[in-house]
């Protein structure tokens, strides 16, 4: 109990707080005084706030202590203290939900909703709404029509309101009451206009059509309320998305005359409305910016703040219309509110020229301490964006993010400066050794586990390759001496990978891992007993397989294996290999610098789309013996986008087999197939072995048949086949309204583009994070090369792209990027041929009239040298 | 009477507030008893309302709709204010009614007089209220009102006493009142009794403490 009074005391900080350390069984037993006569209403008023503050701090209560508690609060009703009646609603609301028969107080609230003191009734109508069910709705419905159209404006907005929260419980009853709320709606009130409109629009917003007539009617009759007219707005520019219509309707028009309304924010939420349109012409953006950049300038810094916000989102998408304001937002950058200046700066950065960034750059440091971290993610966030347009001005941006690093921030602000110079080094090799150097002085003072173990991966990758690795090594030893367990133990992985790849830091390093293996945590320990016997063997194999490129299989495929291995008591050990592989995540090496995303949460470990696909193909009976799912290939449309008919085509590896999925969808409403099954003609020596037919497909409703295939096993080096399908199956004629079908019906068939199977299908992609390891690890004994003349492609790039899609393989170093103005390159692939075996691929590429290759194949297993050279010849 | 009074003027102005709770079952007139007794009816003999009774609401009820949950009503007679929790009397709520035993000062319980079939449930309901842990023990006095005397096959109050077996309640001060709510007949008699009743326990009490 102390120690969680010390940690509230850290969160609250300065203590003024008088409810801090409040503790509940206290609380309830003071309310106990509630019971009672005659009532003291300071007293239960400050019981009750109390109350409900322990409510509102997460505090959990007992179903038989809240019920205790509510039903002495319900005596309060007795007591006719203004304050404490209305206390005494808001303690209803709150524990609606937790106590039990909070129904007791239906008439005491029916009685005040109806009375004569206005302040009650509105309260009152809420408070009862939130205890009432749908059974007891009616009888409180006659008196919920009389408060909507109630002429107080107070009793009536609640009345509209609560109905609306009402909706989602009872759709029915609520309904009931549109002609009251079509009342209000007429109202002078502007709150109640607006909560009328509400609660219209939500009980019509399921039918498009009445929500138009709605529309027309009231941009026609014209409304009083501002808020009214921007709900219009969203509701008006909902509908144009939806129906993605041209933007000569009149709805485009409503919002158009909008711009000129007389009150601001109904200007703004038109602007607003406009510029987020997609597909919006220069013509009908220009009103809209008009009107932001007028109040870019306004004195009101709100709208200011609208203005530039707005603008900022929408840089990217109308790089050419924000353009226009820019010399308004230079303006804003040295305006008094912060927010503001910051928004104007990163608008400018997203629409800015290369030669302004420094003149930015510069303006941003000088205030960026004064601003809170959300803006100041902001801020990385148009860096981030910044440096993917100009890799040139790496250096500019790494001291400025390297100056923000040192400031104080919170984990969101961090990680979005880690993320961010991490994508830099990646882009920019000649900016590796800064990054590093200024990441290390980062993690030396670093409260996030997360990102200290980020930064000790990447140094563990990097490091050894930099002319100078032996300087990293302080740095990554000071984590095992300070730091808690889980950076001790990355600390420690990132050690191994110095000790492995540089031969002059393996004694030191070994004599750092023997202190590591006294470490008071077992994964350290373990960690390092492991790398220290691993680097003693000084095999590069050894060091490849297990220190530099870690496993490769799916966790959860692998979680799977392992269970159903200890299921069946066997002799034999585990095997690897028969575990799928996963997928590689394709966010590890992509080309561009994603976007430092706040909102990316720790990524928990999701079954891959290939995971769901094993599970699918594992519930049919046809397919259980084939063992496990190797690879699962891209969707294949295997007719044009509009027919009849629409299929698309999945092909699932097996070791030995492979599956057709056929995922087929009928677009004809009056047919109803049967038993579709799709036949294959293969070309090669493959054999259908098994057809698994889809029983029904009504129209609209995908479903799935499978094509079961056995590979030739004679001849492993036939890897590509082409199948010419046709899909065969039973129409039944139907009733397009009611979808029964005809008794009889008759076979037809209808062709399907080719299916073709090719080398990529046999292939797993499989990122070898330290290529140069893994070459040396499988070794040469399968080494064949071939030199080919690539005449129809022109440039590296291009070549790069089709060995890529055509081999299946996944690149490695990131060589699937051509550096500029180069005439050779050298791409390495690294994949998993089916049944397991290693394959690593590298192509030097030369660029002279067309491009000339020269392959270099390497595998655990010499047909797959074969076969990946005869099938690139 | 007299002593009453006195022992009034004694302490002051101010009356002695009593919480009373009103039970039956449903449809047995409860609600009409009460709005019977609110203000509005004695305002000739009790001047007019102070400040603090200005929020309850001071004139009865046009209609009378089946209460759900409870009610609270006050009024004054001339020597207590009355504190009433005029509960509802459908079965689903009436196992409600034991939060409020506790604070009680009386009961009033009300039976519909035409409703011989019902009876049973009536005598259910008050025996389960007798023996519950919080009455059980106390001489909380109880007041019956025989109600709807104005119906054709209205049982006396003797008949309806001896049908919920009322001679059985040797530890508590009880009566019966035949009533009719609508025209108030006989709800000013009983409730002359209660009072009497109230005060009588009060001056025990006092006389305990002294």
């Amino acid at each position: 109990m102390i120690k969680k009074f010390d940690k509230k005391d850290e969160e609250s900080g300065s203590g003024s707080n008088p409810f801090q350390n409040l503790e509940k069984s206290a609380v309830l037993q003071e309310a106990r005084i509630f019971n009672e006569t005659p009532i003291n209403p300071r007293r239960c008023l400050h019981i009750l706030t109390k109350i409900i503050y322990l409510l509102n701090q997460g505090e959990h209560f007992g179903t038989t202590e809240a019920t205790e508690a509510f039903f002495a609060m319900t005596r309060l009703f007795q007591s006719n203290d203004q304050t404490l009646r209305r206390m005494c609603y808001l303690t209803i609301k709150e524990m609606a939900n937790i106590s039990e028969d909070v129904i007791i107080v239906t008439s005491s609230l029916t009685k005040d909703m109806t009375g004569k003191e206005d302040v009650y009734r509105g309260p009152a109508i809420r408070a009862l709404c939130r205890i009432t069910d749908t059974t007891m709705l009616q009888a409180i419905e006659r008196y919920m029509k009389q408060a909507i159209v109630d002429k107080v404006p107070s009793v009536s907005s609640s009345a509209l309101v609560s109905s609306l929260h009402m909706v989602k419980m009872s759709y029915d009853v609520v309904k009931r009451w549109v002609n009251e709320a079509q009342e209000a709606a007429s109202s002078d009130n502007i709150m109640v206009q607006y909560h009328a409109l509400g609660l219209l629009y939500h009980l019509r917003k399921n039918d498009r059509l009445a929500v138009t007539k709605m529309l027309n009617k009231f941009t026609k009759s014209g409304l009083k309320s501002p808020f009214a007219y921007c709900m219009l707005i969203r509701i008006a520019s909902k509908l144009l998305d939806e129906t993605e219509g041209g933007h000569d309707s009149p709805l485009f028009d409503f919002i158009e005359s909008c711009l000129r309304n007389k009150n601001e924010m109904v200007v703004y939420e038109a602007a607003s409305a406009i510029v987020h349109m997609p597909n919006c012409t220069a013509r009908e953006l220009a009103p809209a910016v008009s009107v932001l950049q007028l109040f870019c300038s306004s004195p009101k810094a709100a709208l200011r703040y609208a203005a530039v916000r707005t603008l900022n989102k929408v840089a990217m998408k109308h790089p050419s219309a924000v353009t226009a304001c820019n010399l308004d937002l230079e303006n804003l950058i040295t305006d008094s509110n912060r927010s503001i200046a910051t928004l104007a700066i990163t608008t400018l950065l997203k629409t800015g020229s290369e030669s302004s960034v420094d003149r930015l750059m510069k303006q941003i440091s000088s205030f960026v301490s004064e601003i809170s971290d959300e803006f100041k993610v902001v801020v990385v966030q148009a860096i981030s964006a910044l440096c993917q347009k100009y890799p040139r001005k790496h250096s500019v941006m790494m001291n400025f993010l390297s100056n923000m690093l040192r400031d104080d921030g919170g984990f969101e602000y961090k990680r979005a400066i880690v993320d961010c110079i991490i994508s830099i080094i990646e882009e920019n090799p000649e900016s590796k050794e800064t990054g590093l150097a200024h990441l290390c002085e980062f993690i030396e003072d670093c409260e996030h586990t997360v990102l200290a173990t980020k930064i000790l991966h990447l140094l563990g990758k990097e490091g050894p390759r930099t002319p100078q690795p032996s300087k990293y090594i302080r740095f990554i030893f000071n984590r095992v001496v300070l730091e808690s367990e889980a950076v001790r133990a990355a600390a420690v992985s990132a050690l191994a990978k110095f000790g492995a790849q540089n031969d002059d830091l393996l004694p030191s390093v070994l004599v750092l891992m023997q202190r590591c293996m006294m470490d008071s945590d077992d994964e350290v320990r373990d960690r390092a007993t492991f790398y220290m016997n691993v680097l003693q063997q000084k095999q590069k194999a050894l060091n490849a397989a297990y220190i530099f490129n870690g496993l490769s299989v799916s966790i959860p495929g692998l979680e799977k294996s392992l269970h159903q291995y200890t299921l069946e008591p066997t002799e034999k050990p585990f095997d690897m290999k028969t575990v799928p592989l996963a997928t590689t995540p394709i966010t590890e090496q992509k080309t561009e610098i994603a976007p430092v995303t706040t909102s990316k949460l720790p990524e928990k470990l999701a079954p891959s789309r290939q995971d769901i696909y094993q599970e699918q193909l594992a519930s049919i009976p046809e397919f259980q013996g084939l063992g496990p799912l190797f690879k699962s290939s891209e969707p294949l449309q295997l007719t044009e986008a509009e027919t009849e008919y629409v299929v698309r085509c999945i092909k699932h590896t097996f070791a030995r087999h492979m599956v057709f999925q056929f995922d087929c969808t009928n677009t004809l409403n009056d047919q109803l197939l049967q038993k579709v099954v799709v036949q294959m003609e293969p070309s090669e020596s493959y054999e259908v072995i098994h057809y698994v037919p889809a029983p029904n497909l009504p129209y609209s409703q995908p479903s799935s048949c499978y094509t079961l295939v056995r590979l030739p096993d004679d001849d492993p080096t036939a890897v590509s086949c082409t199948f010419s399908c046709t899909m065969k199956y039973l129409v039944r004629d139907c009733d397009p309204n009611t979808g029964e079908p005809d008794d009889d019906g008759y076979d037809d068939e209808y062709v399907l583009e080719d299916v073709e199977v090719t080398v990529s299908d046999h292939i797993q992609k499989v990122l070898k994070p330290n290529f140069g390891a893994a070459w040396e690890e499988v070794g040469d004994e399968f080494e064949k090369e071939e030199t080919f003349a690539l005449a129809s492609v022109r440039t590296l790039d291009e070549a790069v792209g089709n060995i890529i899609s055509f081999l299946g393989m996944q690149p490695c170093e990131r060589s699937d990027k051509v550096p500029e103005n180069k005439n050779s390159h050298v791409l390495v692939l690294a994949g998993v041929f089916r049944g397991g075996h290693d394959t690593l691929v590298r192509a030097r590429l030369a660029l002279a009239d067309g491009v000339t290759m020269q392959v270099t194949v390497r595998s655990s297993e010499e047909t797959v040298v074969d076969v990946i050279l005869a099938s690139v010849g | 009477m007299g002593l009453l009074d006195k022992l009034s003027g004694w302490l002051g102005l101010r009356k002695k507030e009593v919480n009373v709770l009103c039970l039956g079952l449903d449809n047995s007139g409860k609600t009409t008893i009460i709005n019977q007794l609110k203000p509005a009816n004695h305002s000739n003999h009790l001047g007019p309302l102070s400040e603090e009774w200005k929020h309850v609401s001071q004139t009865q009820a046009q209609e009378i709709v089946p209460t759900i949950g409870f009610n609270i009503e006050k009024f004054k007679s001339s020597s207590l204010s009355f504190t009433v929790f005029d509960m509802s009397g459908q079965s689903r709520y009436r196992n409600l009614w034991e939060h409020y035993y506790k604070e009680s000062h009386a009961i009033i319980f009300v039976i519909d007089s035409g409703d011989k079939l019902r009876m049973v449930v009536a005598k259910e309901e008050l025996d389960t209220l007798l023996n519950h842990q919080d009455i059980r023990s106390r001489k909380i006095p109880v007041l019956f009102f025989a109600n709807k005397m104005d119906l054709r096959d209205a049982m006396s109050s003797v008949k309806v006493s001896q049908m919920l077996c009322l001679e059985n309640i040797r530890d508590k001060p009880w009566h019966i009142c035949a009533s009719n709510a609508i025209k108030g007949e006989g709800l000013q008699q009983g409730l002359d009794w209660l009072q009497e009743q109230i005060a009588q326990s009060t001056e025990n009490n006092e006389h305990m403490n002294e």
